[in-house]
C-alpha cells in the first residue's frame, strides 16, 4: 500500500508539474489567440473585450490560479474557437486514440515476440540477421512514408482496406500496422536481447539437463523471465501512443487526440492544448504507474526497494 | 511468478484484442450520401462566430442571407430586396415567404434579432466590427426592416452577408454550433465527430457527408478509390495533373478571385526603396511559376480586385524582364559587391514554402540575396501584423467590396487599426481612397477605385502575383456542379450522382 501511495503521489506531482510548464510555455509562445480568432478587421475595443471575456487580460499567476481552481472542480472550460466544452471534445477523441493505441500494441506484440525469440534462438544465423534487418527497416521507414505506401498497396491496388477515416474495425488495420511495425522493431530487439541473456542463466541449463524439449525451455522458461523488461517498454510505448500518434492520425484522418493537439496549437486554442497535454501526461503517468505496479507485483525486489 | 508472467502475456494479447474489437466505433456516411472531401473540418456552424473559410462555405448552405453577389461581385437580392431611403437609411423587404428548417416562417424580427445579436458586445462576435456603422435596426412590419446608419455607406447592402437565424432560438440561447437552424437549401443532419458532418438537401432529401481529410495525397487517394465522391481545392498542382489523367475522375477548373501577393515593409531601409520593389516585380517570372508550379491554375494579377470586378480595372502586368530588374537594382544603389539581403517570411504551408523557394531563386538570379524563414501560422501572422518582416507572401481570400483599399493601404489602417501591414503611407493614395468613399454613386466609386489601383501598381506596396483558380475534382458519375468564383460550395445545390 505504501508503495502504491508513493507511486500515485509522484504521478500527481508529475501531472501538475507538466501542466504548469505547458501553461508557461503557451504564455511565452508568439501568437495571440484573440488575433487569430478575430482577424485584422476587429476593432481594438472588440479585441480587448474578447481578451477580457477569455480572461487573457489577467496576470499569468491569476490565469494559472483560475486554471487550477477549475481543474480541481473538474472543469476544463470551453474551446476558444468552437466554444464547445473541452471535456466533450476530449471524450469524442479519446476512443479513437485508445483504440489505435491498443491495436498498434497488439500488432507490435504479435510481430515482435516471435521475431525476437527467433533471432535469439537462431543467433548469428541468417534467421537472426534477417529478423534484425527487418526490424532495422521498420525503425528506419518513417510513418509518413509507411502510411501512404500501405494505402497505395492495400487500399488502392488491392482494394482490401479503406484509404482513411474511422469506418469500423477494417479501417483500423492499416494505421495499426503503420504504428505497430515501427514499435515492433524496437520491441523485437529488446525481446532478442533479454531472451539471449536469459538463455545463459543457470536455470535454463538445469531445464535442459532435465531433458525438457527446447520448445518448452524457450517458451516456458526463457521467455517468461525475459518478459519483465519488455513489459516496461510496452508500458512506455502505450503511454506514448495514448498521447496520440500525430503523423499517423493525419495520414489516416484518424480523429484522435494527437491531431486535436496539433490543430489547437496552430489555432492558439490554449485551453484545448492545455487539456490535451494534461490528458496525455495523465495517460502516460497512469500507464507507467500501472507498469511499475505490475512490475512490483511480478518482482518482489522492486516492491521492497520502492517501499523503503 | 513465471506462471503468472505467461498468463499475463496471454491476458495482455486477449485484452488488447477484446478492447480493440469492443471500442471500434463507426463514423460511416449514411447510405447513398454524396461525400465531399475537405482539407479541414468546419470550426463552427454558428455564422456569428465563423471566421474560417470552410465554416463560412458550409454555413452558406444552411443559412440564407439578405443579399448575395453576382459574378462581377455586384450586390444582388437574396432573401430581401432593398432601397436606400436616404444616405443613412436602408430598407430591406423580404422577397418570398422563406421558412426555417423547423417550419417556422422567417420574418423581419429574425433579421433584427440576428444583427442585434452580432452587435451585442456580450456575444463577442468577431464580425461585430464589420457592422459598427449600424445605429439602429427597426422592424417596420413582418416583412420589412430598416437599418439606420451612423454615416452614409454606399457599400452597406454588400456587408449583410450574415446568415439569418431564428429570433426565438437566439433568445433561447440555442447552441447553433451544434444545432444549426437556418433557412438555406441544406438542413443539418448530424455531426457525429469533428471530421464528419452530415447535411440533407431539402429539395430531394439527398444526404451529404463532409469528410475532413487533412493530408492532400490521402484525400486524392480516397477520391480515386471512391471513398469520397468529390473534393474542391487544397491539393497540390501535381496531384491535379495526376487526377486529370485518371479515367474515373473529372477535373473542373474555375477562375478564382483570391489574390496572392508579395508584401513589403515600407519602413525598412531596403524594401522601402521603390526601385528595389520594382526590380523584384520585373525579376519574377510569374508565367513560368503558374505553368510549372501551379499547373496553369492561376491568372497573373496586376491589382487586388480582378479586372471583371465592378470596381476592378485592367492594368498592365509587370512582365518578366531580368535585364530591367538588374538596371533598377543598380539605380537603387546596389552593386555586385553590395547586394541587397532580404528576409522573406512565409507560413509553414508546403505550397507557400515551395513558392518562396522559387521566388528566392529568381531574385538571386538578378542579384538579390533572399533568406527564407517559415513559421507556423500563429507566429507568422503575429510577425506580419507587428511589422517584423521585410518581405512576405500572403493571399487575400473572399474579397468582394472595394473598401479593402482603405483597410489595406490607407495610412490610418496600420495594425491594429486595419491591415496596412507594410506601413504604407502615401498621401496621394490616401486622398484617392477618401475621394472614392465620398463618391455619390457606385459607378463614380468604381472610377475612383480604379485610380487607387493604378497608384498602388505604381508605388508597389505589394507586388501582385496572381488569382488562384478553384479546382473541383469528382468521380465521373457526379454531375451538375459549378465552381463559384469565391470557392463557395453552392454548386452542391444541383449536384447529382448517376
Amino acid at each position: 500500500m505504501k508503495f502504491l501511495l508513493s507511486r500515485l503521489a509522484s504521478a500527481l506531482i508529475v501531472v501538475m508539474g507538466v501542466s504548469a510548464l505547458v501553461f508557461l510555455f503557451l504564455y511565452m509562445v508568439p501568437g495571440d489567440p484573440v488575433e487569430v480568432m478575430l482577424g485584422e478587421s476587429a476593432q481594438p475595443a472588440d479585441r480587448e473585450a474578447l481578451r477580457r471575456a477569455l480572461g487573457l487580460d489577467q496576470p499569468l499567476l491569476t490565469q494559472m490560479g483560475h486554471y487550477y481552481y477549475n481543474l480541481l472542480h473538474l472543469d476544463l472550460g470551453n474551446s476558444l474557437y468552437s466554444q464547445r466544452p473541452i471535456s466533450e471534445m476530449l471524450l469524442e477523441r479519446m476512443p479513437a486514440t485508445v483504440e489505435l493505441a491498443l491495436a498498434s500494441l497488439l500488432v507490435a506484440v504479435l510481430i515482435a515476440f516471435p521475431m525476437g525469440v527467433l533471432a535469439a534462438v537462431r543467433k548469428d544465423t541468417p534467421w537472426d540477421q534477417g529478423a534484425m534487418g527487418l526490424s532495422l527497416v521498420g525503425i528506419s521507414v518513417p510513418n509518413f512514408l509507411m502510411g501512404p505506401i500501405l494505402i497505395l498497396v492495400f487500399s488502392l491496388w488491392l482494394g482490401w482496406f479503406p484509404v482513411s477515416g474511422r469506418d469500423g474495425l477494417i479501417s483500423l488495420i492499416l494505421p495499426a500496422i503503420t504504428l505497430g511495425t515501427a514499435m515492433s522493431s524496437i520491441l523485437s530487439r529488446m525481446v532478442r536481447a533479454t531472451v539471449l541473456e536469459t538463455l545463459n542463466e543457470d536455470y535454463i541449463r538445469t531445464a535442459r539437463a532435465k531433458g525438457l524439449s527446447e520448445r518448452l525451455v524457450i517458451w516456458r522458461h526463457a521467455l517468461r523471465n525475459a518478459l519483465l523488461p519488455v513489459i516496461t517498454l510496452l508500458g512506455l510505448q502505450l503511454g506514448v501512443l495514448l498521447g496520440g500518434a500525430v503523423i499517423t492520425e493525419v495520414v489516416f484522418s484518424w480523429p484522435g487526440l494527437g491531431s486535436l493537439t496539433i490543430e489547437s496549437i496552430q489555432r492558439r486554442d490554449y485551453p484545448v492544448v492545455q487539456a490535451c497535454v494534461l490528458l496525455i501526461s495523465l495517460a502516460y503517468v497512469l500507464v507507467n504507474t500501472l507498469t511499475d505496479l505490475v512490475y512490483g507485483w511480478l518482482d518482489p525486489r522492486v516492491r521492497l526497494e520502492g517501499g523503503r | 511468478m513465471e506462471g503468472f508472467a505467461l498468463k499475463l502475456s496471454r491476458f495482455t494479447i486477449l485484452a488488447l484484442l477484446l478492447a480493440v474489437f469492443g471500442i471500434t466505433a463507426c463514423s460511416k456516411a449514411p447510405d447513398g450520401a454524396l461525400r465531399f472531401g475537405l482539407a479541414k473540418a468546419p470550426i463552427t456552424l454558428d455564422p456569428r462566430f465563423a471566421t474560417d473559410a470552410v465554416s463560412a462555405r458550409i454555413n452558406r448552405l444552411i443559412y440564407q442571407s439578405l443579399i448575395d453577389f453576382d459574378e462581377s461581385y455586384r450586390v444582388i437580392p437574396a432573401l430581401a430586396q432593398w432601397q436606400q431611403v436616404s444616405p443613412r437609411h436602408y430598407r430591406f423587404k423580404l422577397r418570398d415567404s422563406a421558412t426555417f428548417h423547423d417550419g417556422s416562417p422567417l420574418t423581419a424580427a429574425d433579421i433584427k434579432a440576428t444583427y442585434d445579436s452580432i452587435l451585442d458586445p456580450a456575444i463577442n462576435s468577431p464580425h461585430r466590427a464589420g457592422f459598427d456603422m449600424i445605429e439602429t435596426i427597426q422592424v417596420v412590419d413582418n416583412n420589412t426592416v430598416d437599418f439606420m446608419l451612423t454615416k452614409p455607406d454606399l457599400l452597406f447592402p454588400g456587408r449583410l452577408v450574415m446568415g439569418i437565424m431564428p429570433a426565438a432560438a437566439l433568445k433561447a440561447k440555442q447552441l447553433f454550433n451544434r444545432q444549426p437552424l437556418g433557412s438555406g437549401p441544406f438542413a443539418f443532419d448530424g455531426w457525429p465527430e469533428e471530421g464528419t458532418l452530415h447535411l440533407k438537401r431539402l429539395v430531394d432529401r439527398q444526404r451529404f457527408s463532409f469528410i475532413a481529410v487533412e493530408n492532400p495525397t490521402v484525400r486524392v487517394l480516397k477520391l480515386m478509390r471512391g471513398e469520397i465522391d468529390m473534393l474542391q481545392n487544397d491539393i497540390p498542382s501535381e496531384m491535379v495533373t495526376y487526377l486529370e489523367k485518371q479515367e474515373a475522375i473529372q477535373v473542373i477548373k474555375g477562375r478564382g478571385s483570391n489574390f496572392t501577393y508579395l508584401g513589403f515593409n515600407l519602413e525598412d531601409a531596403e524594401t522601402g526603396n521603390l526601385k528595389l520593389r520594382q526590380a523584384i516585380a520585373y525579376a519574377l517570372d510569374r508565367d513560368t511559376i503558374i505553368r510549372y508550379v501551379m499547373g496553369g491554375a492561376a491568372t497573373p494579377a496586376s491589382a487586388l480586385l480582378p479586372p471583371d470586378h465592378w470596381a476592378g480595372t485592367d492594368l498592365p502586368l509587370y512582365g518578366y524582364d531580368p535585364a530591367r530588374a538588374r538596371l533598377l537594382l543598380k539605380e537603387a544603389g546596389f552593386t555586385q559587391a553590395k547586394r541587397p539581403h532580404l528576409v522573406y517570411k512565409t507560413s509553414s504551408d508546403p505550397f507557400r514554402i515551395r513558392l518562396a523557394t522559387i521566388i528566392q531563386q529568381q531574385l538571386t538570379d538578378i542579384g538579390i540575396d533572399v533568406e527564407m524563414r517559415s513559421y507556423d501560422w500563429g507566429t507568422f501572422y503575429g510577425d506580419i501584423k507587428a511589422g517584423r518582416f521585410q518581405m512576405f507572401s500572403l493571399s487575400w481570400v473572399g474579397i468582394k467590396t472595394p473598401d479593402i483599399f482603405r483597410y489595406a493601404f490607407h495610412s490610418s489602417a496600420v495594425p491594429p487599426e486595419g491591415s496596412n501591414r507594410g506601413r504604407y503611407s502615401d498621401s496621394i493614395t490616401d486622398a484617392l481612397i477618401e475621394a472614392a468613399e465620398a463618391a455619390p454613386t457606385l459607378e463614380q466609386q468604381a472610377e475612383e477605385y480604379k485610380k487607387v489601383q493604378a497608384r498602388l501598381l505604381e508605388q508597389l506596396p505589394y507586388v501582385p502575383l496572381w488569382y488562384e483558380d478553384h479546382i473541383f475534382a469528382a468521380r465521373k458519375n457526379i454531375s451538375g456542379y459549378t465552381v463559384a468564383r469565391d470557392g463557395n460550395y453552392d454548386g452542391l445545390t444541383h449536384v447529382t450522382r448517376h
